[in-house]
């Protein structure tokens, strides 16, 4: 599913949106990330002050042989005679006394390397701990908000670009912290502070800083776009490619039927092709947009020193420097030339890193967008606040005037009015594609109605939790969904809490107990993906099974024994028949004998129930049903 | 194996269970994937030769500086002769001797604008574009989708825009032939392989995998190379500017790289199995996502949203586990790395301090030195860390060459049987399971083309393994099996299917348009054929209804369109194809007597020139079929019209019909 305003530029506002949208998965770490930024101070401010202070040993106590400073000496434990009084024509330190002072060197420097590496190292791993627990909780967020999400949803979206958001898209909020907060204000700081420093240098400065942020402008006004646009489309198209190969796998079985294997290799390369193509004119566009901007900022630098070089050659006098505490040259010369020749430098540089900032952000942001995408999906199906509980025993079950379309101005129920009462069998029948299971996802809430109401014991199901609503509604699916697990976590799946007893008990009325137990482990047996390795009697049993043990007041069964011989058939059915005096149980079913053993046929046309009743009275009716019936026994 | 029954549970993988490399297999893979430089010749050639060249220009940057410190600023006249700049510096100092200051000042700003904008010359190192695009998370996920599109130069300006352009283009090459190809076999795997291998593992290795393979070609070749080139380069300089440093410091260096390698190279196997647990563990949580969502409709109404979503959130905590896992032991060897280089640098510090202090050598020269010898000793730390860095991608590539290798269904012959006339006989056929369940005895049947035949019986009696043996999906365990004069056991897969179309139970169909979905079977097809073929399937109907007609989009949970307009559309396809046997299984289990009717009618039209085999239970659908083989037990226990098995007072069939119409 694209959504097609992921093209909107991205505005500084939207930036801010998103951070305060990440604060709440960041929130739960912030003790930790203080933790972390506190140990790279620590590790920082320990590598700069040794810096200082192993220049100092090195070059002037050990190789000249001067004396220590008396701090100094006590951090390496070294005794009075090597500290200096700080008299004119001092002693200098012996050899001896140099090779003492360098063996502790050596030593401290050990204890350093332990102390420094062993933080920024062991810094880096909590660093990504924290990291993906950040992004763990943004992916769980997604997957569980997918999970609920109504079918409507679903059956307009790919299992690949899920994965897709789930993985790639949701990882972009471990990036937030990094180019959205602390490299801009890096930068930014950067670059004013270099910007005033040189100004106090020449006004001229000034003006070429000017003109290099017009054309920088004007630069990233043309760029921008393209490189939001390519980042878009790299990740629609990555994520079309995750859900072809996902949906090529799954469908391995019809690719052999049809010996489509080199259609369908056409189909995943031209994807493929495609989404390589964008990841690389993406990375290209931002190249030769950093490349602009490279010769834009460093060329300006060039010059710019250009004049610093010629100015030192004449001793220029500076333009506020000499009254400016912090720049403090009255005139150009060599220090005055390496002080704005390291400024301009890292001006240039900072200006490079905020161009390659621009770029990243629109990535980061289409990443975000489509993450967010997931958790901003109003869902269809709505929670009550205040759930009613699911009534202890249950009377009837009805549907009043109940209307719903998939899409609009293409409605699949009309109008539908029913009713089911405790202990009976309704079976609904209708021409395919009449909406039969549609009517009854109904019941379980896959959908809701646009018009109407479904209710049990007269209280509409919006009222109750659909959680608990779920868990006293069971189906037995027309397509015999089954998970790649053992046979008996099949039965048992979507169950709290069951006994193996209970799981046997169910299969033996779904008539599943005799080929599980021919199976080689038994319940225990693992079965293949998507079920594979049964036959479609035996899942068809085994969903049954699943619909049975979960016990629940009302079970639908949509074509149970579609798949099954006749003599299975009857026995499922009479099991069931049995199993079912306490409950209400809806059939959805074409054949005769299955529809023969239920109380009330409830025949679905255009979206309305035509005819209703016993088989008796729909015979006698002599309506549809009834010509159903002729042509299903034929002349027989 | 019990090491591998355990990773079964874990991460359930259930083909590809001894995930252990050894030290020979390793070398082979390493062998194998660098093979695949040869599809990329030419690109690899220019990459080295720009890589090279990239190395040259940051080096005149210092002396450049220097330049104008000396020269224009401080206003030194250019002396060559006594000149302290390495040799091949000299020519270009050469063409300044002479000018003004500002003259100098000028040329060199000249200079470095052109070699700004061709080298990008004075600009950071552009090694940052290594890591370009997507920003990155913490798993292996995220970051082989980065590795596909890897590139990078240690140029910047025209020259490492080319270079870079290069690289991720070559980067993308390999790993997507290695994408292809493993894709290829994954469509090829048996039927019974399908059955284990998870279709999340599968996309895992597809997507995620097969990117690493760039790493060992890049890490082993062009890397190093570059590293030593560098050092060499370094040395060199050294070497020309302050003459002979101390011989003992190269022997330390090399001393270092040995030791590094002798640390490194026993923890390599480590590193690979801690990798390949990763990437387990992020193909299981592939795995769990892809079945829920998948299955979302079953999933939600057995109530199963909470438990998904947790077992989903258990799944990826344990594969950032597993990738943290990974990160600490890198962290572990960096450390071990830097301690070794810490070792060698207070040895190197010792000597060279010595020197100074016994007035051999100048404090200048210290400093030169020792930041040589670190450049040096970081080059040799780098070397062990490659060998360990190239683990993670070894570790991934083994996950997709165990697909290539995997026995897959498909031999290509180029024989070719032509469409076949007469029809199918079957001799003597029993098979049994692997696991030795016997499905299948002394099955002999003669199926000529133009017939429509159903096979029947109970649940379980070996319907399907029957007419799975038709397109090869199943082998028979003995006796034979002829398509004309043609028999089945000397012909390739591909050869078989050519002239069998299997219509399965479950209506699987892409998420696609169902125009797309038909075509699938034939990609040429015509919209005449397209139309015929949806009216045989009594299909046409309901796609007209539909607001964008053959064009509709259908959804994966596809719950817009009921499962009989699944069934249609599968089975139009299935017509669509055109090979003169179509299996149906189960036409019409979801069908209302009306279309079941009109479908086999419908199939009649079309089947002189086919022979239709149909699984069914339903007695009309049954009927309608010009033969009808009852099979029980795995054995044929009738064969007969309807009417023939009908007057079988006792016959099986017989009381198969009458149970039905009860």
């Amino acid at each position: 599913m694209t959504s097609t305003d992921d093209s909107r530029p991205v505005t500084l506002s939207e930036v801010w949106s998103y951070l305060k949208r990440c604060w709440p998965f960041y929130r739960p770490q912030i003790k930790h990330l203080l933790a972390f930024i506190s140990l790279t101070i620590f590790s920082g401010v320990l590598v700069l002050g040794s810096m200082v202070l192993v220049e100092d040993l090195v070059y002037n106590k050990l190789l000249q042989g001067e004396k220590l400073q008396s701090l100094q000496a006590s951090m390496f434990f070294l005794n009075d005679s090597f500290v200096s009084n700080g008299g004119e024509n001092e002693e200098l330190l012996s050899l001896s006394e140099r090779d003492t002072l360098r063996d502790r060197m050596i030593i401290g420097g050990g204890f350093w390397v332990i102390i420094v590496y062993g933080s920024i190292v062991f810094g880096t791993y909590y660093m990504i701990w924290i990291f993906q627990r950040v992004n763990q909780q943004l992916r769980v967020e997604m997957l569980s908000r997918a999970e609920h999400l109504s079918l409507r949803y679903h059956s307009s979206s790919r299992t690949g670009d899920l994965i897709y958001r789930v993985y790639q898209d949701s990882a972009t909020i471990t990036n937030v912290l990094q180019w959205c907060v602390m490299t801009p204000l890096r930068v930014v700081g950067w670059i004013f502070f270099a910007s005033l420093v040189l100004l106090f240098f020449s006004p001229w400065f000034g003006l070429i800083i000017f003109v290099i942020s017009i054309l920088m402008f004007l630069v990233s006004k043309k760029f921008v776009p393209i490189i939001r646009e390519k980042a878009r489309l790299s990740r629609e198209l990555n994520s079309a490619l995750t859900s072809r190969i996902q949906e090529n796998l799954a469908a391995s079985r019809v690719v052999k039927a049809n010996s489509a294997e080199e259609e369908m290799m056409r189909r995943f390369s031209h994807d493929s092709k495609h989404a390589l193509n964008a990841a690389f004119e993406m990375r290209l566009y931002i190249s030769i947009y950093l490349l602009i901007s490279l010769l834009l900022s460093i060329g300006g630098f060039i010059v710019a020193e250009y004049f610093m070089a010629t100015w030192s050659i004449i001793e220029k006098s500076t333009y506020l420097g000499g009254v400016v505490a912090f720049v403090g040259f009255a005139a150009w010369n060599l220090g005055a030339f390496r002080a704005a020749s390291a400024q301009g430098e890292e001006l240039a540089a900072q200006v490079w890193e905020a161009s390659y900032l621009i770029s990243i952000v629109q990535d980061l942001v289409m990443g975000l967008r489509r993450a967010f995408y997931i958790l901003d999906i109003e869902p269809e199906i709505k929670e009550k606040v205040n759930p009613k509980v699911f009534p202890k025993t249950i009377q009837k079950v009805s549907f009043e005037s109940v209307a719903f379309s998939y899409e609009k101005d293409h409605s699949v129920l009309t109008d539908i009015n029913l009713e089911a009462k405790l202990g009976t069998i309704t079976a609904i029948v209708g021409g395919t594609g009449s909406g039969k299971s549609t009517l009854l996802s109904l019941l379980l809430r896959l959908y809701d109605p646009d018009r109407g109401t479904v209710l049990i014991n007269g209280t509409d199901i919006k009222d109750f939790s659909t959680s608990d609503l779920r868990s006293n509604v069971s189906i037995a699916l027309q397509q015999n969904i089954l998970f790649a697990k053992s046979v008996k976590e099949n039965i048992a799946y979507g169950i709290e809490s069951t006994t193996e007893a209970e799981i046997i008990d169910a299969s033996k009325i779904a008539c599943a107990d005799d080929f599980i137990n021919d199976m080689p482990l038994n319940y225990e047996t693992e079965l293949g993906e998507r079920g594979g390795k049964l036959s479609t009697g035996q899942r068809q049993r085994l969903s049954i099974a699943r619909a049975l043990l979960k016990n629940t007041p009302i079970l639908i069964l949509d074509e149970p024994t579609a798949s099954l011989d006749a003599e299975t058939e009857k026995r499922v059915m009479s099991n069931i028949a049995k199993w079912g005096r306490n409950r209400i149980i809806f059939i959805i079913t074409h054949r005769l004998s299955t529809i023969k053993s239920a109380d009330r046929i409830a025949v679905l046309d255009s979206g309305e129930i035509k005819e209703f009743g016993s088989h008796q009275d729909l015979m006698t009716l002599k309506g549809d049903y009834a010509e159903f019936v002729k042509s299903e026994t034929g002349d027989e | 194996m019990s090491d591998a029954t355990t990773h079964d549970k874990r991460f359930d993988d259930r083909v590809d269970l001894d995930t252990r490399l050894s030290g020979s297999e390793t070398l082979r893979i390493v062998g194998r994937s660098l093979q695949f430089i040869g599809r990329v010749k030419v690109f690899f050639i220019i990459k080295i030769l720009f890589a090279l060249v990239s190395v040259l220009p940051p080096l005149l940057v210092p002396w450049i500086l220097k330049i104008i410190v000396d020269h224009v600023i401080l206003q030194q006249p250019i002396d060559i002769l006594n000149a302290n700049l390495p040799s091949f510096f000299i020519p270009l100092l050469g063409l300044l001797e002479g000018l003004t200051p500002s003259e100098i000042m000028f040329a060199i700003t000249s200079f470095m604008l052109v070699t700004l904008t061709i080298f990008g010359l004075r600009a950071a190192p552009a090694e940052q574009a290594e890591a370009w695009g997507m920003p990155i998370g913490y798993d292996a996920a995220t970051q082989s989708e980065q590795a596909l599109s890897a590139g990078g130069s240690k140029a910047n300006g025209i020259w490492g825009l080319i270079e870079l352009s290069l690289t991720i283009r070559m980067t993308q090459r390999l790993a997507n032939d290695l994408r292809m190809q493993l894709m290829e076999r994954l469509t090829r795997l048996e039927m019974t392989t399908l059955d284990d291998q998870r279709i999340g593992d599968s996309v895992y290795r597809v997507m995620y995998d097969s990117p690493m393979l760039p790493g060992i070609c890049y890490r082993l070749t062009i890397e190093p190379l570059l590293l030593i080139l560098g050092t060499v380069l370094n040395i060199y300089l050294m070497q020309s500017t302050y003459g002979d440093f101390i011989p003992e410091l190269l022997k330390l260096a090399v001393f270092l790289v040995f030791l590094i390698l002798f640390i490194t190279i026993p923890l390599t196997g480590l590193a690979r199995r801690l990798h390949q647990t990763n990437r387990a563990a992020g193909a299981s949580t592939t795995n769990t996502m892809e079945e829920s969502i998948e299955n979302i409709s079953a999933v939600q109404s057995l109530g199963g949203s909470e438990k998904e979503a947790q077992r989903f959130s258990d799944a990826s905590e344990e594969s950032y586990r597993r990738h943290r896992h990974t990160a600490l032991f890198d962290a572990l060897i960096s450390m071990v790395n830097y301690i070794c280089i810490f070792g060698s640098m207070a040895i190197a510090f010792v000597l060279i301090s010595n020197s100074v202090i016994e007035d051999e050598l100048t404090v200048g020269d210290y400093s030169a030195l020792i930041s040589m010898f670190f450049m040096l000793s970081s080059a040799a730390g780098g070397l062990g860390l490659y060998l360990v860095e190239v683990q993670k991608n070894i570790a991934a590539v083994r996950r997709v060459f165990f697909f290539i290798d995997y026995t897959s269904e498909y031999n290509d012959d180029a024989r070719r049987m032509g469409r076949i006339q007469k029809g199918v006989k079957i001799r003597n056929v029993d098979f049994s399971y692997p696991d030795g369940r016997v499905a299948l005895k002394n099955i002999n049947l003669d199926l000529p083309i133009g017939k429509v035949i159903a096979i029947v019986g109970p649940t379980g009696a070996g319907k399907t393994s029957l007419a799975y043996l038709l397109p090869g999906y199943l082998r028979p365990s003995s006796g034979d099996i002829w398509f004309d004069e043609y028999k089945l056991s000397d012909r390739s897969v591909k050869d078989i299917r050519e002239q069998v179309t299997y219509v399965f139970q479950e209506h699987m169909l892409l998420s696609d348009t169902i125009k797309e979905n038909l075509l699938l079977a034939r990609p040429n097809a015509t919209s005449e054929e397209i139309d015929f073929a949806c009216r045989i399937s009594c299909a046409d109907e309901f796609i007209a209804n539909l607001p964008d007609g053959i064009d509709t989009g259908l959804g994966k949970a596809g719950n817009t369109i009921s499962v009989g307009q699944k069934q249609r559309i599968s089975i139009a396809r299935g017509i669509l194809r055109d090979t003169p046997i179509v299996i149906l299984d189960e036409p019409t289990a979801a069908l209302d007597p009306k279309t079941e009717n009109k479908l086999m009618a419908g199939l009649k039209q079309v089947a002189d020139k086919k022979l239709f085999i149909i699984i069914a239970h339903r007695l009309s659908t049954v009927k309608a079929a010009d033969q009808i083989i009852f099979i029980e037990d795995g054995k044929i226990s009738d064969v007969g019209s309807h009417d023939e098995l009908m007057s079988k007072k006792t016959g099986r069939y017989r009381q198969f019909v009458n149970l039905q119409n009860d």
